[in-house]
């Protein structure tokens, strides 16, 4: 019998079995990977075994015997811990007061703060996890943050520790110092559940692997008998292929140029003096970790935030200070960042969110007069050609997946034919046949000879498409590479910051 | 069966948005039944002195004739908040509107119909320019729409109230208000015997064009997909400030006109708080919310509106139950619709 077992878990929402008789085997001192697309059912499983959520039918034995979670209280009480992608701490109080939060050592009626220090002190040195018990949680960086998320379930004497999302905000440096972390837990006989997307990641640290698909089990494998297609092949059931060819061409004339742009905010400079140019049948990846720019940079580029200095032309011609649609009219089209809040209407039919921008225009609109029939057939061409699953073009745009959603904003930025396209994370959080499908679009683009400015938190995504790369970190531009030269592990160092000349 | 087919996609369409506000005029005239059984009156009594009230011979035309002014404070209301824009200086816009109105039909040197003409469009341009300045508060300066035009709403009063005091006033009448008005620049009867007026026309002809532009053109589109999305609408390119603007102007002048509808085709004068007493800017703002900004529900539920209040005059008079509990029906109509959020959602 297994250390950790979740039986023939069932889940049902409306309309939807997350879970379906999914069973879960994990041995003690094990990293285990539990693997699947968007609503593959992995957060469902996890959220069970933490408590969050109660199964409809099976059940969880732990140690040889059977839980009964209520709570994440009962899921902690029995020495199950989780670190969820959006950390939760108290920003205004210190590493220790957030580890002992609820759990403080006490002389009399008051908390013991010298116990409590020495406490976290030595539970930190113990498991190799460096940190400042008095320093602020406001002055730490992401990764610090982490390893406190981590302190705090292991402080509560967690002996499963979940990991969702773990990497998704770190730095490739951070990333393997979480690693080694990891490795040492499970070494000390700490059981590790990795809930994640990510193939080479589950590569390196985990040892076995779980892939769910549609609610079940699809594939159980041994990291080091496997290969990253296999895992492929089991999260969607048919073979991707993600290393798409890419053919060597020769970039033309500047189509988009930015010169000393600087983006203020609350007196902060966030876009500092930065400069950049995008030439036709090129792609300029940006890289860097979330938060050090790159939203505000593009979001200037596209006239919507107010630049404090430098100026941005497009095809020579100067749109610093000129509005969006000014911008976009005289070349640009954009892929925003967040599908759902600011590159589509979730109540609004793909009709509409297809037609947007091109709704004061022949052939959708004549005289000022939208042209339904117009409007139609073009929302179906593009459906089609995009081949987004949608019931009708009439159907409102918030019930699709993250993948169609994306391949609904993609399909319209492209349709515009403008010769710069700004693809801001262009497939985060989408399944793998969606990545492959905008990934092709994308080179093919390129082919066609528009120029592409590429803004990515995944190096992986920026090494396969990129002719150049550029990385921020505080505003500036510390970098810049052609494809050639560059690879993670330099990458990396200057997205940390740690190679400022 | 495509024809079937299409029939229902066009049902679905254009009458789906009204299902939510059908089952909250149920909710409400169950829950003032239920009132009326709890203070011992027949609800059966209360709903047939209602309908009677608001619909039977004559109350026809009553109910007409009030629907026309709240319809077109409904559309006021409704334009701005189809892009999620409050205006709430209506009743500011209205005053001003009927003033402007009263003054050119009363001073302008000019043959009647002419005069006419101007009044009108006069009483719109002020409505509109008034409502344009708390627009330009907020481009320029930040000052929230929604404290600008209720604020700047005294002063419009306070204005108007003024001219009909001292300049304006009518010595011969015990009322602040201006002189009457020349039967050859009013607004003529539209049916002889009843209180419709042309003003019927004018407000019918506007609602069609306001459901038009917003179905069919793409200003409309801009609007309605602002109302969903501001985010998406900007990022899209749709120019907000120049939009907020123009909806302003829009929702002013319609106020405008209204006012002069009033002032040309029932009251014959500017009396001080005249044209704000009936509270139209308030009804029309809640008929506007309880279609979420839809201009075609708007209008029908604005109707009904009228229906109830006219209804509630009359039911009050034959059988002495107190109109109050109309109101009492509009606000839990309101009430119930606000939870469309949770309860439409789910299905």
């Amino acid at each position: 019998m297994a250390y950790l077992e979740m039986i023939d878990i069932v889940k049902r929402y409306p309309g939807v079995l997350a879970n379906d008789h999914v069973d879960l085997a994990v041995e003690r001192g094990e990293i285990h990977a539990v693997m699947g697309e968007n609503g593959a059912g992995k957060s469902t499983l996890m959220s069970i075994l933490y408590g969050l959520q109660s199964p409809d039918e099976g059940y969880i034995r732990f140690k040889g015997s059977t839980l009964l979670l209520q709570s994440p209280l009962d899921a902690i009480a029995h020495g199950i811990g989780m670190v969820h992608q959006a950390f939760k701490l108290f920003e205004s109080l210190s590493v220790w007061e957030n580890v002992v939060y609820r759990r403080e050592p006490r002389r009399g009626i008051f908390v013991d703060g010298a116990r409590a220090r020495a406490q976290v002190a030595e539970l930190a040195r113990r498991h190799g996890l460096p940190i400042d018990p008095e320093a602020r949680v406001s002055t730490l960086p992401v990764g610090v943050r982490q390893r406190l998320e981590i302190l705090k379930a292991l402080y509560r004497d967690a002996q499963v520790l979940i990991l969702d999302e773990p990497t998704a905000v770190l730095t490739p440096a951070e990333v393997a110092t979480l690693f080694k972390v990891m490795r040492s837990l499970a070494a000390a006989g700490c059981t590790l559940l990795l809930v994640t997307h990510k193939l080479n990641e589950v590569m390196a640290v985990s040892d076995r692997i779980t892939v769910l698909r549609n609610g079940r089990v699809a594939e159980r494998l041994v990291t080091a008998d496997t290969h990253v297609d296999a895992i492929v092949r089991a999260m969607t059931g048919h073979h991707v292929t993600l290393r798409l060819p890419k053919q060597p061409r020769e970039p033309g004339a500047v189509q988009l140029e930015a010169k000393d742009l600087r983006v203020e905010q609350h007196g902060r400079r966030v876009v500092d003096d930065v400069s950049l140019s995008v030439r036709g049948g090129e792609i300029v990846g940006i890289a860097g970790v979330a938060g050090n720019g790159q939203s505000e940079l593009i979001e200037a580029l596209m006239g919507l935030t107010p630049v404090v200095q430098g100026s941005v032309l497009v095809a020579g011609r100067d749109v610093t200070h000129a509005s969006v649609a000014a911008h976009r009219a005289r070349g640009l089209s954009y892929i925003a960042e967040d599908r759902a809040r600011t590159a589509t209407a979730a109540s609004a039919s793909a009709t509409d969110n297809l037609a947007m921008g091109f709704h004061r225009t022949a052939p959708l609109a004549r005289k000022g007069l939208l042209q339904p029939q117009a409007m139609r057939a073009w929302a179906s061409s593009l459906i089609e050609r995009f081949d987004i699953k949608i019931a009708s073009p009439e159907t409102a745009v918030g019930t699709l997946s993250g993948g169609n959603l994306q391949k609904i904003v993609t399909a319209r930025e492209l349709a515009h034919n403008a010769p710069v396209l700004i693809a801001e994370q262009p497939t985060r959080g989408v399944d793998v046949g969606a990545i492959a499908f905008i990934h092709g679009e994308l080179l093919a683009e390129r082919e066609r000879g528009r120029g592409i400015l590429l803004v990515s938190a995944e190096l992986s995504e920026l090494l396969a498409l990129a002719d150049r790369i550029l990385v921020m970190y505080q505003g500036r531009i510390v970098a810049e590479f052609a494809r050639a030269d560059a690879d993670e592990a330099t990458l990396g160092l200057y997205m940390a910051g740690g190679a400022r000349a | 069966m495509k024809i079937a087919a299409d029939v229902r996609r066009h049902l679905t369409r254009h009458l789906g948005p009204l299902l939510p506000i059908v089952g909250a005029v149920a909710v409400g005239f169950g829950v003032c039944g239920l009132i009326a059984l709890w203070v011992g009156l027949s609800p059966r009594l209360m709903f047939q002195q209602l309908m009677i009230g608001a619909i039977e011979g004559p109350q026809l035309f009553e109910t007409v004739a009030r629907a026309v002014p709240l319809v077109g404070m409904t559309l006021a209301a409704a334009i701005p908040l189809r892009a999620g824009i409050v205006n709430l200086g209506a009743d500011g816009q209205l005053a001003l509107g009927g003033c402007a109105a009263a003054i050119v039909a009363l001073y302008l040197p000019a043959p009647d119909l002419v005069r006419l003409g101007v009044a009108l469009t006069a009483g719109m341009a002020v409505g509109s320019a008034y409502a344009a300045l708390a627009a330009a508060g907020e481009i320029y300066a930040g000052v929230p729409l929604l404290l600008s035009t209720w604020l700047l709403t005294y002063p419009a009063k306070g204005l108007c109230g003024y001219l009909v005091r001292s300049p304006l006033r009518d010595p011969s009448t015990a009322w602040p208000s201006t002189a009457r008005i020349a039967v050859g620049s009013r607004l003529g009867s539209l049916l002889p015997g009843t209180p419709v007026n042309q003003g019927f026309l004018l407000i019918a002809l506007l609602a069609v064009a306001v459901i038009f532009i917003d179905r069919r053109s793409s200003v409309g589109f801009e609007l309605r997909l602002r109302g969903l999305n501001q985010r998406f609408a900007r990022y899209g390119g749709v120019a907000l400030n120049r939009q907020t603007l123009g909806v302003m102007l829009a929702s002013g002048a319609i106020a405008g006109l209204v006012g002069a509808i009033m002032v040309l085709g029932s009251q014959f004068r500017y009396t001080d708080g005249a044209l704000t007493a009936p509270q139209y800017s308030w009804s029309g703002t809640l008929a506007a919310l309880l279609a979420g900004g839809e201009p075609l529900g708007s209008v029908i539920a604005a109707v009904l509106f009228a229906a109830l209040q006219t209804g509630g005059f009359a039911m009050e008079r034959s059988v002495e139950i107190p109109r109050v509990l109309t109101m009492v029906l509009q606000s839990i109509v309101i009430l119930f619709l606000a939870m469309r959020g949770a309860i439409w959602k789910r299905s």
